[in-house]
């Protein structure tokens, strides 16, 4: 056992590894003492029992601390007061600004400052466009929930590579069609309500949610009502999977068409219809959908899943496209295999609930696939396995030698916590892409559509791209250090070159498990034979080759 | 922000009431913390944690709210009384009722700093956003509550 795992925690860990306010790096020094010390798990335990009495006093001061005396105010008026004195003060500012230093005299600045008051006054009795849109969406969330419910519309979907007519309402069913789940999957990821999309509603809750946006409101004229002047409404975010959303309603707020253009290229026009067989509004809207108006790109998302009778690699790649969607992908225990003519996606313990809901909702939508639950834990990842439990009691001295450059305790803990999240986040990488490697050999990847070809670099690509930055931070802070202890990359391998970049991912497995051990050796998170004089070269060296491998296995995966 | 508004003003008002507002201006001191953030935003201001600002902007207004009342009391709840006031219930409520009044009182006997690292805590902040909040280090939000956990267990040993 290491000297960390021996010690009792500082007196305030156990309650900060509870409330995940530890470093990844402390939580797991934390976890292990706790694994070998039954006074500290008693600890524990009664801590478990303060925060359970904390809950229940909180929900107690709920129920009986008085209710607020009236009823809340309606922001957006006093939000409109703010966007108004912005606009207004800004310009002020601007143009009185510019007037002083342009030197005009005193009484034209004062002369211009009283016009620009006078513009100001005019100007709050017309509405920013933010104002405009959320009144103009309010008016028409009021205006929706105060019709009958429709039992069912249906709405012309629209996407870069396809089209199809889809029913909505309270009474319709999930359509579990394998076209609309990638369509799904890009909803869900953009917060945007795929069950209602084409509404008010739908739109005011995405538009609220954004913090930074910009609106404009256009008066327009529609093919499929071309009698009627309509108004528009357009979105622009600043964060989020979705970049911008335009919706159009008619003089009575109903909501007639949407386009929602997505940070990745992906665009969805959604066009209310009135009869499905003609595809027609008042029979014009079959005739007024226009050709797409930019060349279809190929969806980073496969939009449209066609499974088989029984699964095939491609819907196994589709599954671990969508799980890296949801970023199942990344150390989560879950495992999914082909068998029987399905994919099955099996989830053990440990697996976040917002990842469990979102792979359950992936059965829905994907015929092939199966979804189970496991009590037990997969098998620890080999990593950890690599890693031989310490058995000495004091600090390497390699340690010792890092703590006496740092300067102290303190900063040795700051900086190995540094690099071993680096180093774990780079190994949920690795794993990840050698996941790839060994569900896609060459001979396999042959039999692969372009399409999916396209998907399985894509993903590859991602992975390299995140472990290569990962890599570069770890370089940035270790090499510094190991080369101040006297190590060399002298002894890094000559670099190979692969024809495929699946055994370039092998090579990559490899020496990352090497950095891995070689890492968690000098930062006394386990010991092993190199914890000596020759970890900063070998260490170094394990960093050049993994660099080498990594290279090769971005030049092939481009 | 407007769902941001609906998902906290209740949080925010809970906590300016523990902090000795009277609920009218606890009310009041939600809404105006709510228009300052919303023009904070428009300013083109970025906010890491918005559930972190809203707090600690609702900290210190409603400090100053508190400090203008010093005619008045400041704002007592009157827990206890409703705690212990007479009601059918079987043994375990009871039982249950005398804990919380306990765990109460042990709440108000904790230090103020200690008792806003607790009821920050409670409405889900981090560390360093209880610290940015109170203007003290996080360390300092560490040991706080290690020392309020610390008294609080003794009302489950008693």
């Amino acid at each position: 056992m290491s000297s960390f795992e021996m010690r009792h925690p500082e007196e305030d860990a156990l309650l900060r590894c509870l409330d995940g306010e530890l470093s990844g790096r402390k939580a797991r020094q934390v976890e292990r003492h706790l694994g070998t010390c039954g006074q500290c798990r008693t600890e524990l335990e009664e801590l478990k029992g303060t925060i359970a009495d904390c809950a229940n006093y909180q929900a107690m001061l709920a129920a009986n601390l008085p209710e607020p005396p009236q009823p809340w105010r309606d922001l957006y008026r006093d939000f409109s007061r703010i966007d108004e004195s912005l606009a207004n003060d800004s310009l002020l500012v601007r143009v009185t600004r510019s007037l002083v230093h342009s030197g005009a005299p005193r009484w034209a600045v004062a002369g211009v400052s009283a016009l620009l008051v006078v513009m100001g006054v005019y100007y709050q009795l017309r509405q920013t466009p933010s104002v405009q849109a959320a009144t103009l969406l309010k008016r028409a969330v009021a205006v929706a929930e105060a019709k009958p419910p429709a039992v069912r519309r249906h709405i012309r979907v629209r996407t870069g590579t396809q089209q199809f007519t889809r029913a909505v309402g309270p009474q319709v069913a999930m359509m579990p069609a394998a076209q609309t789940a990638a369509l799904i999957l890009l909803f869900q990821a953009a917060h945007y309500d795929w069950n209602d999309p084409l509404s008010a509603r739908a739109f005011q809750t995405w538009r609220d949610a954004q913090p930074e946006k910009t609106d404009t409101v256009t008066k327009v004229s529609i093919p499929q009502l071309p009698a009627e002047t309509c108004t528009r409404i357009r979105t622009e975010a600043v964060e989020g999977d979705l970049a911008a959303a335009s919706i159009t309603f008619t003089a009575d707020l109903a909501p007639v068409e949407e386009r929602l253009e997505f940070r990745d290229q992906e665009w969805v026009e959604l066009t209310e219809i009135a009869d499905p067989s003609t595809g027609s509004s008042g029979g014009s809207v079959a005739q007024s959908v226009e050709e797409p108006v930019r060349a279809a790109e190929p969806p980073s998302r496969s939009a449209a899943l066609s499974p088989g009778p029984s699964a095939s690699i491609s819907d196994e790649l589709q599954v671990l496209s969508a799980l890296n969607l949801i970023g199942a992908d990344l150390g989560d225990p879950v495992e999914e295999k082909l068998s029987n003519g399905k994919v099955v996606v099996t989830m053990y313990e440990g697996v976040p609930p917002d990842h469990q809901k979102a792979i359950q909702e992936l059965a829905t939508h994907m015929p092939n696939v199966e979804v189970r639950m496991e009590a037990q834990v997969a098998a620890p990842a080999p990593a950890a396995a690599a890693s031989a439990p310490a058995t000495n009691s004091g600090p390497a001295p390699i340690q010792s030698s890092v703590e006496k450059k740092l300067g102290s305790h303190a900063e040795f803990e700051r900086f190995s916590g540094m690099v071993l999240d680096l180093d774990e986040q780079s190994m949920q990488r690795v794993y990840a892409l050698r996941r790839l490697a060994q569900k896609f050999p060459p001979d396999s990847e042959a039999q692969l559509s372009s399409k999916d070809l396209d998907l399985l670099r894509e993903l590859s690509r991602k992975h390299t791209a995140v472990l290569a930055e990962k890599v570069g931070a770890m370089e940035h802070i270790l090499v510094p250090m190991l080369t101040s202890l006297g190590g060399t990359a002298a002894n890094a391998r000559p670099a190979v070159q692969h024809a495929s970049w699946q055994p370039a991912a092998e090579d990559i497995y490899g020496a990352s498990n090497r950095v891995h051990l070689l890492v968690t050796q000098m930062l006394g998170a386990t010991v092993g034979d190199s914890a000596g004089a020759n970890l900063p070269s070998n260490l170094q060296a394990a960093l050049k080759d993994l660099q080498a491998n990594l290279d090769d296995c971005r030049r092939l995966v481009k | 922000m407007a769902q941001l508004f609906v998902d906290t003003r209740e949080d925010v008002y809970r906590y300016l009431l523990t902090l000795g507002v009277h609920p009218p201006k606890a009310q009041e001191t939600v809404q105006e913390v709510f228009l300052r953030l919303y023009s904070t935003l428009r300013k083109g201001e970025k906010i890491e944690s918005l559930r972190g600002w809203v707090f600690r902007v609702a900290h210190n207004l409603g400090l100053k709210v508190r400090a203008r009342q010093e005619t008045e009391e400041a704002f007592e709840p009157q827990l206890e009384r409703q705690l212990t006031a007479p009601a059918e219930t079987v043994e375990q409520d009871l039982l249950e009722r005398e804990k919380m009044v306990r765990f109460h009182r042990a709440v108000e006997d904790l230090s103020e700093q200690q008792k806003r690292c607790l009821f920050l805590r409670m409405e889900g902040l981090h560390y360093p956003e209880i610290a940015s909040t109170l203007g003290i280090s996080a360390s300092a939000v560490g040991e706080f509550l290690r020392r309020a956990f610390l008294r609080l267990r003794k009302v489950r040993d008693e």
